[in-house]
């Protein structure tokens, strides 16, 4: 397996209870895995965890064979090679957008890191807007060049922390099935935590289920629809 | 072994670099409280005796009527300009700010060459109207004196702190009060200061702080303080041992009052949640009603900014030829080189801190921003004191290796420049970082979690996005900074080397060799540098939160 979790915990200190507990998980290489969770239930800090900038109580992490977490290793996020796009994508304010997706390239030259920027911007379809800042942009434009950053320095794993949470709902099925595109073009291992089982269900070759920190059930997207959970779900969003 | 992993993961260059400063700026409080806890000597035991009653009922006095005074003058400014529509409420807003530009001392000579004999007071008296009074209205040398000083000089950290606090209070508190009937004055005591109660306590505790910290109002006046008898015991009697005790003293004093603070604040904390609030709408006040507002602000605006500064405008017109000369010139570029290299220092010493507490959470973290956040309290006088030991330590030390080589010396720490910036910098660290940390705290964490991510260390990201981002925040804090320096007096007197001045300094020996027509020139460079950048500041930091 390309990804190994194994038996991951953890707590914040000040809380009295685990966020994630006990949780297990294997990814092939290039597979889209959602994790579906309601609010709370522990998605963001999981993906934390995965990045780097939380240090698991116990358990352990490797990718392509190499532990980049357990009882003796800790691999600093910036040494991991794990990209993410956050839920308000965290694109620097003071850099363009050419300099945004610029920013993770290293060990190339200025020619390459230009070809590289060059081929991302005409991925997500923006090369026009290349010299703008990141508040001249619409929230969708925003969200894709939040994704060529950090796909350019070509990450051995992706993670996108409800990514499309902030767009508009015609956006969102529009870039859900161009993200799709583009991470099988790429053939981009990628982690996505969502609340939302639409979005799970149009992007993902497979659904983990989130409760509370500990996998539930494991499902392929066409069997979500029919499930109980989708019955608990959706009651438990009426209420 | 997974203490080591920890351990390995804790240990990096913020760390060391912020473990060092932190140390740097214990240093005087361990030096104090090692001298405290010795035998005392003899001068010690005389002094216990006979001056410490006085010297903490002077104190305690000072601080209690200053903090009384300053919180009604301050709340009622603030409600006032918040609550109402009067004529010129959006100046006056404002200009009840500028009030900070004029350090204590200044404004007590000031208002002392006023108010004497020769003063313009007295003299139109006599000259116009023929009218001999009895000196002892007009003697402002006292306990009651220095209360009215430090209130009209002090107060706007009440008024700036508390009207920020009622800004942020919805309106319905207030419009309830409105409606439940109640004049002006019951909805002012029975609403507003309950409420207000932690910006008033934040308050109280900064100005009683500026209080204790004071040399120049209460040796200008003749009032035996912690710091005037720190000043005799080190400089006029040569005695080490007493000035410790006494700062110890005074330390204990100043733990007391950030007790107080605490408990007094209690758990409470108003927290400032995102959700829309609606403001207070001032009410248009017309009449009598508006004339009162308007006569209470420009009364509080003119004994507090107005009548001290036209005094000096005009002293200053009288003496500058005598004053502004080449040394007068190089008296400004001293103030403002020793000013500016340690605002730089400290800009720099905070944001490393503040990066570091907010990249790494955990007890020892909080220690370290805490720390940082009490500097402040200690007065100057006692930083300069252990300052001064710790460097002529430094100076034996390097003597007997010099010797011991057979060499001259090159440096001696004693008499630098060196010493004065170091103590600059663990006495006004606080400011600095304060406003750096509210810079760091606007932006988050994400940017610097998302630089990683991408594969960018720490130290590059501090470069590539946090100083960027931070820039507001680090220029904001830089002028705060430089401007506490360039009124520092007790620190600077104690400190500076032989022979070297600055504005403050000058101003104050002046005033002191009653030359106070002299002191104007350096005292409104201070005022009119001080202005400027206070007025500026709390604009921008306004409109930044959206007010
Ligand atoms: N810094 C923190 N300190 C303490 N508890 C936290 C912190 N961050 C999140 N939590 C708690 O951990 C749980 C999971 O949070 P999170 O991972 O953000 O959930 P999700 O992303 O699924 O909404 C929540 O109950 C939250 O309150
Ligand atoms: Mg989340």
């Amino acid at each position: 397996m390309f990804v190994q979790i194994k038996n991951l915990k953890y707590q914040y200190s000040k809380s009295a209870k685990a966020v994630i507990d006990n949780f297990s998980l294997s990814i092939k290489k290039g597979e889209i895995v959602s994790i579906l969770g309601e609010s709370g239930s522990g998605k963001s800090t999981l993906l934390r965890l995965l990045v780097g900038l939380e240090m698991p109580s116990s358990g352990s992490i490797s990718i392509n064979e190499n532990i980049i977490v357990d009882r003796h290793h800790f691999v600093q996020p910036e040494k991991r090679g794990i990209g993410i796009v956050f839920q308000d994508y965290a694109l620097f304010p003071h850099m363009t957008v050419t300099k945004n997706i610029k920013y993770g390239l290293k060990k190339m030259s200025k020619m390459e890191k230009q070809k590289r920027v060059d081929e991302m911007l005409s991925l997500i379809s923006l090369t026009e807007y290349q010299n703008r800042y990141p508040y001249e942009l619409s929230g969708g434009q925003q969200q894709r060049v939040a994704l060529a950053r950090a796909l350019a320095p070509a990450p051995s794993l992706l993670l996108f922390d409800e990514p499309f949470s902030n767009l508009d709902a015609h956006l969102q099925i529009k870039i859900r099935s161009e993200l799709r595109e583009i991470l099988k073009h790429t053939n981009t291992t990628s982690i996505f935590v969502t609340h939302d089982q639409t979005d799970a269900v149009a992007l993902a070759d497979r659904i983990i289920l989130l409760e509370n920190g500990i996998v539930g059930n494991e499902l392929l997207p066409s069997e979500l629809e029919s499930s109980n959970y989708m019955l608990k779900y959706r009651t438990g969003l009426r209420i | 072994m997974r203490l080591i992993q920890q351990a390995k993961q804790k240990l990096n260059i913020w760390v060391l670099l912020s473990s060092v400063f932190i140390l740097i700026i214990l240093l005087p409080t361990m030096l104090v409280a090692k001298h405290f806890f010795a035998e005392p000597n003899e001068n010690w035991l005389h002094i216990k005796e006979y001056l410490l009653l006085d010297i903490l009922s002077n104190t305690l006095v000072l601080i209690i009527l200053t903090g009384v005074l300053t919180t009604i003058i301050g709340v009622s400014l603030a409600w006032v300009v918040t609550a109402y529509q009067f004529p010129l409420r959006n100046f006056l807003k404002w200009a009840l700010i500028l009030p900070l530009a004029i350090p204590p001392f200044i404004g007590a000579y000031t208002y002392q060459g006023i108010l004497d004999y020769t003063g313009i007071i007295q003299s139109t008296l006599r000259n116009a109207f023929d009218i001999h009074v009895d000196q002892k209205y007009f003697d402002i040398m006292n306990i009651g004196g220095a209360v009215f000083i430090f209130t009209m000089f002090l107060f706007p950290y009440m008024y700036v702190i508390t009207r920020s606090f009622l800004a942020n209070q919805s309106a319905s508190i207030i419009e309830n009060a409105r409606i439940l009937g109640g004049g002006s004055v019951g909805t002012f005591f029975r609403i507003v200061l309950p409420i207000s109660r932690t910006a008033i306590i934040g308050g109280v505790s900064i100005i009683a702080l500026e209080v204790i910290n004071d040399y120049g109002v209460v040796k200008y006046f003749g009032i035996q303080t912690f710091i005037t008898a720190i000043f005799q015991t080190w400089s006029g009697m040569s005695d080490l041992e007493s000035a410790f005790k006494l700062a110890g003293t005074l330390m204990v004093v100043v733990i007391l009052l950030l007790l107080f603070e605490k408990f007094a604040r209690g758990r409470k904390r108003y927290s400032y949640s995102s959700t829309k609030i609606k403001p207070i709408t001032p009410k248009r006040l017309t009449g009598y009603k508006a004339t009162m507002a308007t006569t209470y602000c420009l009364a509080v605006f003119s004994f507090a900014f107005m009548i001290p500064f036209i005094q000096l405008v005009l002293w200053t017109f009288m003496t500058y030829e005598k004053i502004v000369t080449v040394e007068f010139f190089a008296l400004i570029k001293n103030s403002f080189f020793v000013a500016a290299i340690s605002s730089i220092l400290i800009v720099i010493v905070a944001v490393i801190i503040s990066n570091y507490t907010r990249i790494y959470q955990g007890i020892y973290t909080k220690v370290i921003a805490k720390i940082t956040v009490l500097g402040y309290s200690i007065p100057g006088a006692v930083i300069a004191i252990s300052v001064i030991t710790i460097f002529v330590g430094l100076d034996k030390y390097l003597m007997s290796i010099f010797s011991y080589f057979q060499m001259d010396p090159i440096i001696v720490f004693r008499t630098s420049i060196v010493m004065l910036i170091t103590a600059y910098v663990i006495r006004f660290l606080t400011v600095g970082y304060n406003s750096i940390e509210a810079g760091f705290e606007k932006i988050g964490n994400s940017f610097t979690e998302a630089s990683r991510s991408l594969g960018v260390s720490t130290v590059k990201t501090f470069f590539k996005v946090d100083i960027p981002m931070l820039k507001g925040a680090i220029f904001g804090g830089f002028i705060l900074v430089f401007i506490d320096i360039l009124k520092e007096l007790p620190l600077t007197m104690l400190l500076q080397p032989f022979n070297f001045f600055t504005l403050a300094t000058k101003a104050f020996r002046y005033a002191n060799d009653e030359m106070v027509n002299e002191a104007a020139s350096a005292s409104l460079i201070i005022i009119l540098i001080s202005g400027i950048c206070i007025f500026f500041f709390h604009k921008i930091s306004e409109k930044g939160s959206g007010q």
